[in-house]
């Protein structure tokens, strides 16, 4: 009888990896096809900007980028913003009541005044004391809000919404690079949209190990160290093929709050990000999926499957223990707060397909692999592991993995997604990263998330430590 | 053996090998259960896949080194000579001309083997691309040098081979070019495209025809928008390439009458907009019917604004006539069209448009077209500003403020004005 139980739940487990495994083939195949789609649909970068840079019906953009004791590096961020190219944008700088020179610094440097600006709580946030313009026409796109302390980003997101007057913005982080390219990548496909376009995602990739110059990257390279070399390959797995794939059924789950374009009327009529959540950028989403099902509109969210941004990630183990516990408890948060769409088909192919594999294979594939490096130690001890089997097992999810290197590679290739400083040289590192990633950096990662979902089923206060930044290589001109 | 005979027997040895290593694999694990059979199974095929990833990695890299290796080639050859062909502005060359700049003799020219392949002559396209693409208005003079550059190169009836034989990818970039270079595409290669299941290929061929099309031709294609719901990047492209098709000293349909034609009303909102944008005001009267019979509130509202960019002042009374039957973004678009045409007859509408709403929306932008109106329109706004409530003196800091009153024109259509656009937006 045991013995039966335990051939089933063998079997159970057995086919859930192949269902994995099949999974992630479908989206290899999804993002081939939505590649291929784009690459005869979407003109070059330079006709892009040629057709959309002459015309006087591109849409205008906001750039939201709040910003919490940045003095260090608030202004060279700016500059960067500003050489963005795109004919039409306002960037809106959000001090969330820094105790240092943030807002000083801004002043000073950028020319800035006090200007009337009567702004309406379209979303909540913490109140605004004053917004700030220059008197230089040099910085005429820069808006500086300063407003109470809300603690958190989502707060100061939510006060940049209130005071941009433009129909898409961007939110980001202050200290991201943007690619100068990444306004007119995102925009075609919100123009060239024949349904109301509420979300575009941006493809954004690590910045260590790069160099920057002249608030660009000029030299994009793989990071050195093995811990950002592995997000590397996690991020391009992620935006290439899952995100990519997901976006051609229009059952994109999240758009990142790094660096993502929104309709600012639907996230308006969707409350705006919640200040209270773990994960407020999949929230603010589904909510907005959700504003849209129930009025009964057409809406796509696409995603764009070349790099637009630069992102420091975690350098350290301790620092990137903290953003997976983090990212662990949000996702616990969104599978219980929004368990209303999960298998529901009125909310389209997010409700049907989308949230159903997110719980199945990313909620709760962490807990299943505890559970079977738990019950591998047990048949260790009993001596019941047959170890032919095992490796074989082994042998094919191992490689598994790394054929999904490859095919990411491939695409990376085919596409120019990343415009690499030594190509062969960062493919042959993600290659090693790939060959190492299932035996190290898997197991933590799946470890953090046991801990984020313990933290949060015991309710653990949960305390945001902004990322020690250890900066990237600066090249000047 | 000649090369293929090479190619053919060392793949056929491959394949052997590789067959019977992998059958001798998977038959050792016969007798053994179903998912370790299934198991073996995925590690061959995973094998087998990373093993054709790398051969196509290694192929689009060759290429790659080929195309690379072609445009260097040819800049290296005849870049001063086609920056040369560009820079002549002013005069149209002669074929000797342009033949003695490259250097090559009469007979090569006329061989029109001076590129080698397809990838070359792709290149070439290219090339000339770039350079045009970043050319703000090329003359027709301009025009007619590159045609005649590219006739020696034989490029126009590869890029005709392209468009009728080549990979979806290549018809799309070669009917792109046929449009920029404005090169006549015959109609039996285009035709059967106007009508192809890819969005982007239909459309390319349709602008493409636009841009070939002799002036009587070119009344019939507003057939080919019927039924058509375009989106901004449409509108985006047919504007630039009528904008081609003007610089190239080319007649420009008679858009009211495509507007008239069109069963999609957002398809009729984008040929008014392009009616602006290309001055034809001549065409004004055409839409008065369109304004009297539509229901599309944004058609009525675009309408307006062509009137009033267009300074079609015999349609001025009809706007203020119909104004406060409208809904409060047409009120907006018809009092900016009133300000435009400034026929000095209506500034009481604006006043009207000031008081008789409760939207600050709407009052926002009768305040802003009154600053536009000139002396007599400041004057009004200087007195509202004088009798106003406390609670509206917010909307007349905007004029008193140098950083905001930069904004004020009515350059764009919507002021920058938060906290008006707010508020409306609460409005609703």
């Amino acid at each position: 009888m045991w013995l039966q139980i335990y051939y089933i739940f063998c079997y159970i487990i057995f086919g859930y990896s192949m269902a994995i495994m099949a999974g992630y083939l479908y989206f290899i195949l999804q993002s081939y096809r939505a590649q291929h789609k784009l690459s005869i649909d979407m003109p070059d970068d330079e006709t892009i900007k040629y057709l959309m840079k002459g015309s006087p019906l591109t849409p205008a953009v906001s750039i939201i980028a709040p910003a919490y004791n940045e003095e260090v590096t608030i202004i060279d961020n700016v500059h960067s913003l500003m050489q963005i190219d795109y004919p039409d944008y306002e960037i809106i700088i959000i001090n969330d009541a820094s105790s240092d020179r943030t807002l000083e610094l801004l002043i000073e440097n950028f020319e800035m005044v006090e200007v009337p600006y009567d702004v309406a709580m379209r979303v909540p946030s913490k109140p605004i004391k004053r917004v700030l313009k220059s008197t230089n026409p040099a910085y005429s796109k820069l808006v500086v809000v300063d407003k109470e302390r809300g603690g958190r980003k989502s707060d100061g997101s939510n006060a940049g919404i209130n005071v941009c007057s433009n129909k898409y913005f961007v939110c980001t982080d202050v200290d991201c690079i943007v690619e100068p390219m990444a306004l007119y990548r995102m925009m075609w496909l919100v123009v060239n949209s024949h349904v109301p376009t509420i979300g575009v995602s941006a493809t954004m990739l690590m910045s260590n190990g790069c160099v920057v110059g002249d608030g660009r990257v000029v030299e994009a390279k793989v990071p050195k160290r093995i811990l950002p070399m592995f997000q590397q390959l996690e991020y391009m797995r992620s935006f290439l093929i899952g995100k990519l794939g997901w976006s051609t059924i229009n059952a994109l789950p999240n758009i990142s709050g790094g660096f993502g374009l929104f309709d600012t009327d639907v996230v308006v009529k969707s409350g705006g990000y919640d200040n209270t959540s773990m994960a407020e950028d999949v929230d603010m989403l589904l909510r907005m999926v959700t504003y849209m099902k129930n009025s009964g509109q057409p809406f796509r969210i696409a995603q764009v499957p070349k790099v637009c941004c630069w992102t420091e990630g975690p350098p350290t183990l301790k620092a990137l223990y903290r953003q997976r516990v983090r990212w662990a408890r949000g996702l616990f948060e969104i599978m219980s707060n929004h368990r209303k769409l999960i298998l529901n088909p009125h909310y389209g192919p997010i409700g049907a397909f989308t949230l159903p594999y997110i719980f199945l294979f990313e909620f709760m594939a962490p807990m299943l692999e505890l559970f079977g490096y738990l019950f591998m130690i047990w048949l260790l001890f009993v001596g019941g592991i047959n170890w032919g089997t095992a490796f074989i097992i082994f042998g094919m999810v191992y490689l598994f993995s790394v054929l999904m290197a490859f095919f990411l590679l491939y695409f990376d290739y085919s596409t120019e997604a990343v415009n690499w400083h030594n190509r062969e040289h960062s493919y042959l590192h993600l290659l090693v990263a790939a060959c190492l990633e299932p035996i190290i950096y898997h197991p933590l990662i799946s470890y953090c998330s046991n801990v984020g979902y313990f933290q949060y089923i015991t309710k653990t206060t949960a305390v945001w430590k902004p990322i020690q930044r250890q900066g990237v290589k600066k090249k000047t001109s | 053996m000649d090369s293929m005979s090479v190619i053919s027997y060392y793949f056929r040895l491959i394949v052997t090998y590789a067959t019977y290593y992998l059958t001798y694999y998977h038959d050792l694990f016969v007798e053994y259960p179903f998912e370790v059979q299934t198991a073996v199974w995925a590690q061959q095929w995973a094998l087998i896949m990373m093993l054709m990833i790398v051969v196509l990695l290694a192929r689009k890299h060759k290429q790659r080194r080929q195309v690379r290796h072609a445009r260097k080639k040819l800049q290296k050859l005849f870049g001063d000579a086609v920056q040369q062909v560009f820079n002549t502005d002013d005069r149209m060359m002669t074929r000797e001309e342009i033949v003695k700049l490259f250097k090559i003799t009469e007979k090569e020219a006329n061989r029109r083997e001076l590129l080698k392949n397809n990838m070359e002559r792709r290149e070439m396209c290219y090339y000339i691309y770039d350079s045009l693409i970043h050319d703000e208005v090329a003359s027709p003079t301009k025009h007619g040098n590159i045609h005649l550059l590219m006739e020696i190169f034989n490029l126009p009836s590869f890029l005709e081979t392209e468009v009728s034989v080549g990979s979806m990818r290549n018809k799309v970039v070669a009917m792109d070019m046929i449009r920029s270079f404005k090169l006549y595409i015959s109609p039996w290669v285009i035709n059967k495209l106007l009508n192809s299941k890819q969005v982007r290929v239909r459309r390319l061929a349709m602008y493409a025809s636009v841009m070939s099309s002799s002036d009587s031709e070119l009344e019939y294609f507003e057939t080919d928008f019927f039924d058509e719901n375009c989106c901004i990047f449409d509108e985006i492209e047919l504007g630039y390439t009528l904008h081609r098709r003007r610089a190239a000293g080319l007649k420009l349909p008679n858009l009211a009458h495509w507007a008239h034609f069109q069963k999609n009303d957002n398809t009729k909102c984008m040929f008014v907009r392009l009616m602006r944008r290309f001055d034809q005001r001549e065409y004004c009267e055409q839409l008065r019917s369109l304004f009297l019979e539509s229901k599309h509130k944004k058609l009525i509202e675009e309408i307006s604004r062509t009137w009033g960019y267009l300074h079609y002042t015999d349609g001025e009374q009809l706007l203020v006539n119909t104004m406060l039957t409208q809904p409060d973004d047409t009120k907006v678009a018809i009092m900016h069209a009133v300000t435009r045409m400034a026929s000095g007859q209506n500034l009481e509408l604006l006043l009207d448009g000031y008081q008789n709403t409760t939207n600050p929306h709407v009052r926002f932008e009768a305040l802003r077209c009154m600053w536009s109106y000139g002396d007599e329109g400041r004057r009004m706004l200087n007195k509202l500003e004088a009798e106003a409530e406390p609670a509206d003196l917010k909307f007349f800091a905007f004029f008193h403020n140098p950083i905001t009153l930069e904004k004020i024109p009515l350059d764009k259509e919507q002021a920058y004005h938060p906290s008006v656009e707010t508020v409306y937006a609460m409005s609703y």
